[in-house]
């Protein structure tokens, strides 16, 4: 079974015309806004805010979209309290300027230094003069200078630019991203939204003490606040790295699965990538399709457990062995259960052998009593069982491999009894438009 | 000038928090996802061998007492604990029925099970994240006469291993004293020491316990 082209969407295009219109709506903007009127004197502190602001916008933390893409993913800055800081001492439009010009130049150094496309750094440069401009608008009012730093109003202008900030860039962020996935803003936003009032609250202290720095001494009082800023940043770098560990772990598991039995590694790996197609295509949210995914990668684990020389028998397994084999899906989920943050994909991991008319295994379940995801993971598990890899080693060693349209009409006469008929139809879908796709492709 | 003092109250308060939450819970709340996670990889060997080896948890609580008793920091104390759940982890890429053979182990089937600590360690360097904690895996059966430079935490591993083993299949004074025999030799003296004292605290406070409980009960 040939892989799936994971990047086979046009998400190119729709990104453009986004692209296009952030870019018009930001520059307007600093053309609205005007080159700022800067006080001579506090030249020096600006130059120093703004290489300060570009050298924080330049400790990223990488937050990856989805855990297999090395090329893709949204990098974090937390400049974000030295703007608002900024905004809040020396007026918005100053605050525009600066979070555009360390946008840019932090973006065009990463787009160097971690071959990103120069496109991303556009949007991103976009984002942040929309969300400055919001914050402008909010905090126009308010006068810090007049009203000094630890008054209620300037406290207020505060907490109010640091939550307009956050809401903008992260439904910025989130469009952005729903645009380039192609999947539900909806979707994006649960996700990006949850973390929101954590990173607020972190942020804002760390933006008092900017702004009470700058107030008082200039670029250099940003340099006090060293140590408070390194901290918040630790923070955000452990909760992205605990978000990480959990896709290390699934990836980590497949591995040894590869490494232990490498039929299985490949067809891991493609029952993986189709499933999580065909749940995208049958309307799961994002996440519950990347949980399709990760239990697809795992599906067999418990046969790692098993003897090798059963599993890898050429001749016809005997009533004792198949007995064995048919434990596989209990003995995976035995593996996973003391790891609880993997407990949502047991369930399908164990009933990925169950069939509607009640004839598979463990448990013997029809119907509805099967989970969806772990009819998704039964009809690609058989699809590619029946196809096999490209390779001779990913074939299965006493079956004839079939042919992408023989393996179809196999699935296709199973529906209802053997397979899902809803999931066979999306899957027939599926493959019918990769092939479209691959079609075309070689065409041109 | 009482808001001002509130204010730099808050403030100062609130970065401690963010410092706390930081360097203190968030490391903590990720070494304990990272061992939920490991726990799989030792289950699974664990159902690979018919529960002769992988197990990790007596194991992890028993060393982290002992690695405190020799004044071993917390981070190294995380990582030996790391390398505990997947210390045997090499044991997936030994047959299935040497493993689980009934029979003594011919020689070179023996030497094929030695193997499973260096296959573990190159496994281990495949995770990502994880590569720190391979040279402990490789280490885990190391003998102190041999590499008595190697660290302390993968010579109390050593002597655990064997103590937990031979406890399981004799009693806990047999393998005190295989233990008290092998010390300066097979097991680093220190750790056997403290290996050996943990153990005796542990079986006075379950003899405290017992007594303080006989004592309600009548």
């Amino acid at each position: 079974m040939p892989p799936l082209d994971e990047h086979a969407m046009s998400w190119q295009e729709r990104i453009r015309y986004w692209t296009v219109t952030l870019g018009v709506l930001a520059v307007s903007l600093l053309a609205l806004t005007g080159i700022p009127l800067i006080h001579e004197r506090w030249l020096p502190d600006l130059l120093g805010i703004v290489l300060l602001a570009i050298a924080a916008e330049l400790l990223l933390i990488r937050y990856p979209l989805r855990p297999e893409y090395t090329d893709r993913g949204i990098w974090l800055s937390i400049s974000t309290p030295i703007v608002i800081a900024v905004v809040l001492v020396y007026g918005w439009q100053f605050g525009v300027w600066l979070d555009a010009l360390t946008s840019f130049v932090a973006g065009v150094v990463t787009a160097y230094v971690r071959n990103v496309r120069l496109q991303w750094v556009a949007v991103n440069t976009a984002h942040s003069v929309l969300s400055a401009s919001a914050v402008g608008l909010v905090a126009a009012p308010f006068d810090v200078s007049q009203v000094g730093v630890l008054s209620a109003a300037t406290l207020s202008a505060l907490v109010l630019g640091l939550l307009t900030y956050m809401l903008v860039n992260t439904a910025l962020v989130s469009a952005t991203v729903a645009l380039a996935e192609g999947v539900r803003l909806r979707w994006v936003l649960a996700q990006t939204t949850l973390s929101l009032p954590r990173d607020i609250l972190l942020m804002t202290p760390i933006s008092f003490l900017a702004m009470a720095a700058l107030n008082a001494y200039g670029a250099v009082g940003l340099l006090g606040i060293l140590a408070p800023y390194l901290a918040l940043r630790q923070a955000f770098v452990l909760a992205l790295r605990q978000q990480e560990l959990y896709h290390q772990t699934i990836r980590s598991l497949g591995f040894l699965v590869q490494r232990a039995h490498p039929y299985t590694g490949g067809h891991l790996q493609r029952v993986a990538l189709w499933a999580r197609r065909v749940a995208e295509r049958l309307g799961l949210p994002p996440d519950r399709c990347e949980l399709v995914y990760e239990a697809a990668l795992l599906h067999d684990l418990g046969k790692t457990v098993l003897d090798e020389r059963v599993l890898n028998k050429p001749a016809r397994l005997t009533a004792e062995e198949w007995e064995e084999i048919k434990k596989h899906p209990q003995l995976g989920a035995e593996i996973l259960r003391d790891t609880p943050f993997l407990a949502p994909i047991i369930p399908w991991i164990v009933m990925h052998h169950e069939r509607p008319d009640g004839a598979g295994y463990p448990f013997g379940l029809k119907g509805e009593q099967i989970p969806l995801e772990a009819r998704v993971i039964a009809v690609v598990d058989a699809f590619d069982a029946m196809i096999g890899g490209e390779a001779p080693n990913q074939r299965r060693p006493h079956r004839r491999p079939l042919s992408l349209d023989e393996a179809l009409s196999e699935l296709e006469r199973g529906a209802g009894t053997q397979f899902d008929a809803q999931v066979v139809r999306v899957f027939v879908e599926v493959v019918q438009q990769w092939r479209e796709q691959r079609e075309a492709k070689a065409g041109a | 000038m009482q808001g001002a003092w509130w204010a730099i109250g808050i403030t100062v308060a609130s970065l401690a928090a963010l410092a706390y939450y930081a360097f203190v819970v968030l490391p903590a709340r990720i070494h304990r996802w990272r061992c939920e996670g490991l726990r799989a990889f030792a289950r699974l060997i664990e159902l690979r061998t018919q529960g002769r080896y992988g197990k990790a948890e007596p194991m992890a609580e028993l060393a982290d007492a002992v690695a405190q008793r020799l004044g071993i920091p917390l981070h190294e104390r995380r990582r030996m604990e790391l390398a505990i759940y997947l210390r045997d982890i090499g044991m997936v890429a030994i047959p299935y029925h040497i493993l689980n053979k009934p029979t003594p182990l011919t020689p070179a089937e023996h030497d094929l099970m030695g193997r499973h600590a260096e296959i573990g360690a190159s496994i281990t360097e495949q995770i990502p994240g994880l590569w720190h904690v391979a040279p402990i895996v490789r280490l885990h059966h190391v003998v102190y006469s041999e590499r008595p430079d190697a660290p302390l935490t993968t010579h109390i591993l050593s002597a655990l291993d064997d103590w937990l083993r031979i406890a399981e299949c004799a009693d806990a004074d047999t393998a005190s004293s295989v233990l008290k025999q092998g010390a300066g030799a097979r097991y680093h003296p220190l750790a056997t020491q403290a290996i050996l004292s943990e153990v005796h605290q542990r079986a006075l406070n379950s003899v405290k316990m017992l007594t303080r409980s006989a004592a309600l009960w009548l």
